[in-house]
């Protein structure tokens, strides 16, 4: 069995012993969408203009609370260190490790919005393209916070930090997100911009890996 | 000469000592122009036919915007000089870039509201250009913070840079991404590549400004490397010899 298959099915058995861990950010982002229409008017209207906006946010600020810890534990059994004596590239592991996170715990959260949708009366066609943005940003989002994480590995008070420092870099995925949900409810084209999010997507798991093992070298204090 | 005069940078002492001289000249050139740029901006300068006083803002807001952005750039090289050659003064440079560019980020946000509200008769607006000074503002927080919760100070270096070297690859892509977003805001008051669309007396004073809040800025960050510099060597026999001498 591959190295790569058997992390993969690793991450795979610390998902079942710890369930908790997924269930927590769904959990959060159905309460934080319920928490609008409360804080708001009931109004089904106003609600289906900003839901979509509105789950948006919240599934970002969901995918920060369980991206924060990215790399903790790993580091903190030695897992980290262990990685640096297999022959494989740091960069590629810390990809395979964002790779699973991603699909573990990033697409469930994605699954659960329809819900969300729902309960802001959001219409079909703009669900779906809520949707597809989501799909196709969160891999970037869920490599920047992942360097959030790696780079404040090393610092215990380092509370939210990872957060806030890699928040403004989020900045060119809602713009895009944001313009392809606008254009969905206009009923316009939404392929172009699409297309660029995706580009940043690609990029960003291309190039992100590379400073997050840069980063995870520079806390297991080994040559960088 | 070789590279004996690259080496030397590797010498705090001979950093600390040379940066003291640079100061003097740099301080008194600011001081001179400053001077000269502002007085002549504010009291010389024709009154803008639209804007009437209140345009005179220009000659804080442009420069300091202007610095604002460079010093990014700057602490971006300054990243990459510390991941080649592993030059701890870069890397000193970088923690004192850091806080004057929060400084002018946010001296240009402010100035920038002062004007807006008797101009566009709001403090605030979602505008692009405003958007993306905030962003930067975060990103200087960001890297400041870093620094500040990583306790050994070499391993906070690195991790800035990290950070700062991201940041500059997404810089670009956050203005234009903003740019698309909502512009409200005017044109740049001056380009390289443009004549400006100001007479000559209006923007003279400008680009004497501008020269002259560049320079302060060098002051600024060489007085502040100067402090970090003296701080990490505490220990070093210079270092106490200089404090016990004073």
């Amino acid at each position: 069995m591959s190295l790569e298959r058997r992390m993969l099915i690793r991450e795979l058995k610390l998902i079942i012993a710890r369930p908790g861990d997924i269930i927590k950010p769904m959990w959060f982002l159905v309460l934080v969408v319920s928490m609008v229409p409360l804080a708001l008017v009931p109004d089904s209207d106003l609600l289906s203009d900003i839901g979509s906006a509105m789950i948006w946010v919240a599934t970002l600020l969901a995918l920060l609370l369980n991206t924060e810890h990215l790399f903790q534990s790993d580091f903190s059994d030695g897992v980290l260190e262990q990685w640096l004596f297999l022959n494989r590239p740091l960069a590629w592991l810390v990809g395979l490790k964002l790779i699973a996170h991603w699909l573990f715990h990033v697409l469930p959260l994605i699954l659960i919005t329809p819900i969300a949708g729902i309960m802001l009366s959001v219409p079909m066609e703009v669900l779906l393209a809520l949707l597809v943005t989501l799909v196709i940003a969160t891999p970037a989002l869920t490599c920047f916070s992942g360097l959030g994480a790696a780079l404040t590995l090393g610092s215990s008070r380092s509370g939210i930090l990872g957060v806030l420092v890699m928040m403004p870099l989020f900045v060119p995925v809602v713009i895009l997100a944001a313009g392809v949900l606008i254009r969905a409810m206009d009923g316009s084209d939404t392929l172009p911009l699409l297309a660029l999010l995706g580009a940043f997507s690609v990029v960003a798991a291309t190039l992100v890996p590379i400073a997050v093992s840069a980063a995870i070298r520079l806390n297991i204090g080994g040559s960088n | 000469m070789g590279w004996r005069w690259f080496h030397q940078w590797g010498s705090p002492r001979w950093f600390y000592e040379r940066a003291g001289r640079w100061q003097l000249v740099c301080g008194w050139l600011a001081l001179t122009l400053l001077i000269m740029g502002s007085l002549w901006g504010l009291a010389l300068a024709p009154v803008d036919y639209q804007q009437g006083n209140s345009y005179r803002i220009i000659y804080l807001h442009v420069p300091v915007a202007f610095l604002a952005q460079a010093l990014y750039a700057a602490m971006a090289v300054c990243a990459v000089v510390l991941f080649v050659w592993k030059m701890k003064l870069a890397d000193v440079a970088m923690q004192s870039i850091a806080v004057m560019g929060l400084a002018f980020t946010a001296l240009s946000l402010i100035s920038g509201a002062v004007w807006g509200k008797p101009t566009w008769g709001t403090y605030w607006v979602w505008d692009a250009r405003l958007t993306s000074m905030l962003i930067l503002a975060f990103l200087y927080l960001g890297v400041i913070g870093l620094r500040a919760a990583i306790q050994d100070p070499d391993q906070a270096g690195k991790a800035c840079g990290i950070l700062v070297l991201v940041g500059v690859v997404n810089l670009p892509i956050i203005k234009y991404s903003v740019e698309w977003w909502n512009t409200l805001h005017q044109p740049a008051s001056l380009k390289l590549t443009e004549k400006p669309a100001m007479p000559a007396s209006m923007w003279i004073p400008l680009l004497v400004n501008i020269v002259g809040y560049y320079i302060a800025a060098v002051y600024l960050i060489l007085g502040s490397m100067r402090a970090i510099v003296l701080e990490r060597e505490r220990r070093s026999a210079w270092v106490r010899e200089l404090v016990s001498r004073a």
